[in-house]
């Protein structure tokens, strides 16, 4: 079963935790969703690995409250408390990068898994872009660890989000672009990811076929 | 009558009766639940008094919040969890209107045949092809007003308490047709009288604050499960009777005794009759 990427997830945290988290899995209207959303939350901004699979685990929780009683208490309080964490992004990256890009990271995850209908929340479209933007400025692109996580969020959402919204994704192109051509500093790691995502939307965003052999080496 | 009057007199209302009752509406007893699914009784009423804009005895609920500060009404729009869920509701809407269509042009004749639903007029119910309601501003405030129906722990025992197949037209409370081509007078009227009907099914309150209340739902209940047992003699009802009960019984449920509904019920169908 999928269960298996979450137990593993769900490993890392103590045992409280694990059994919390098992019980929203299977029973969410018996435990406190709020707690366990900030739990998550909390936990993916630790915690980089974890931040890249929290979203099939509050997938999996959205549903089964779905399923139990129609509600959805759980994803409410998960995107508002997200909301609160968007909010204050700019102190969050000042304070630690590696939190902002684990930020990065839930948010663009929680948009790939939590759908509406099997459409993407438009709720988190902005946001989303408004992340990204914000690792195509010149300050960020000098940060490999910042331009690593863009790149990985492109390849796993650019098309859909290019779809919802062709222009910002534009927009966020012309400044990758600028940067790869004229920005001075650029690690030779970062400039290579850089024409790599470059050369990965000239040939359409979703076509995973078309990676080049660069990233796969 | 202007806003400001209309407060002025209320005012005035409330400082005759200021010292007489004590606290909240006894009728607002944890009936609903919070955002977080909750029993929302103590909170709000807490947050009534702290508000201080509710200078009445009335709970918080039944009066438009003032927008006090960041958790309004307005204020949470903007929230992603509210965004969500209105993109969500919107998108339903129109499914379920897809569905809607499918199902009663498929099946025109048959639906014309049986044609037992609540309706102010049997007007609506013949072509109902071109009397669908379509615009979305209405279907979303007439979901939104359902689901705020639904959203109540008496919504969860009655569909627990009576499966679909035992519910009876004019007996039971049903779900008004928002796809129909209804006035916002009668719409309104209709949407009352579900709620009202489903209070029925309200949990007893704890501690035996309200006895009375307890004893009617109680008997209500019971009402319920006789009219199961009944159920045969439902049937031999003619249609076009239940088709009037059903509006008509509607009436009695202003009352808000569920004993009272029942029983009015099978006097009022022989004097139809």
């Amino acid at each position: 079963m999928e269960n298996s990427a979450e137990e593993y997830r769900i490993q890392s945290l103590d045992m409280d935790t694990q059994m919390l988290l098992k019980t929203a899995l299977k029973d969410p209207s018996s435990v406190n969703l709020e707690k366990v959303s900030d739990i998550l939350v909390d936990q993916s901004l630790k915690d980089q690995v974890f931040s890249k699979e929290a979203g099939r685990i509050c997938y999996t929780i959205v549903q089964a409250e779905a399923k139990q009683n129609n509600g959805n208490v759980f994803r409410r309080s998960l995107l508002n408390r997200l909301q609160q964490e968007f909010k204050s992004r700019e102190e969050t990256r000042a304070r630690s990068l590696q939190e902002w890009v684990c930020l990065v990271t839930f948010i663009c995850n929680i948009f790939d898994y939590l759908k509406v209908n099997n459409m993407p929340m438009v709720a988190l479209v902005h946001p989303v872009y408004d992340c990204l933007i914000r690792l195509s400025k010149p300050d960020a692109l000098m940060n490999e660890e910042e331009v690593d996580c863009l790149v990985l969020q492109l390849h796993r959402i650019g098309e859909q989000l290019e779809k919802v919204n062709g222009p910002r994704m534009n927009e966020l192109f012309y400044l990758l672009r600028d940067g790869f051509l004229l920005q001075e500093g650029i690690t030779s790691m970062a400039r290579l990811l850089l024409l790599e995502i470059l050369e990965f939307r000239a040939g359409g965003l979703g076509a995973q076929r078309h990676r080049p052999q660069v990233l796969l080496q | 009558m202007s806003n400001w009057t209309r407060g002025k007199r209320r005012e005035t209302r409330e400082n005759e009766h200021e010292n007489g009752s004590s606290g909240p509406s006894r009728w607002s007893h944890c009936r609903k639940r919070g955002v977080d699914g909750s029993l929302r009784a103590n909170r709000e009423e807490d947050a009534g008094r702290e508000k201080g804009g509710h200078s009445d005895s009335r709970n918080a609920s039944f009066t438009t919040p003032e927008g006090t500060g960041p958790v309004s009404r307005c204020g949470r729009k903007a929230d992603w969890g509210t965004q969500v869920e209105n993109d969500e509701m919107k998108r339903d809407v129109h499914r379920d209107m897809q569905r809607y269509r499918r199902r009663i042009l498929g099946a025109e004749v048959t639906q014309r045949e049986r044609k037992i639903s609540s309706g102010s007029s049997g007007s609506c119910d013949s072509k109902e092809g071109e009397h669908i309601e379509t615009d979305e501003a209405v279907l979303l405030r007439r979901q939104k007003q359902i689901n705020y129906g639904k959203n109540t722990l008496a919504y969860d025992r009655y569909i627990k308490e009576v499966p679909k197949h035992i519910r009876q037209p004019g007996v039971h409370p049903k779900t008004p047709n928002k796809f129909r081509k209804y006035s916002r007078r009668s719409w309104d009227q209709q949407i009352k009288l579900w709620k009202v009907k489903l209070h029925a099914w309200d949990p007893p309150t704890e501690e035996g604050q309200d006895k009375v209340l307890d004893d009617i739902e109680e008997l209500g209940i019971d009402d319920v499960m006789d009219i199961e047992l009944d159920f045969p003699d439902f049937q031999n009802v003619p249609a076009s009777l239940t088709t009037h009960s059903c509006s008509l019984e509607g009436a009695d449920d202003c009352s808000g005794t569920p004993v009272k509904i029942q029983k009015t019920e099978t006097t009022v169908q022989p004097d139809l009759a």
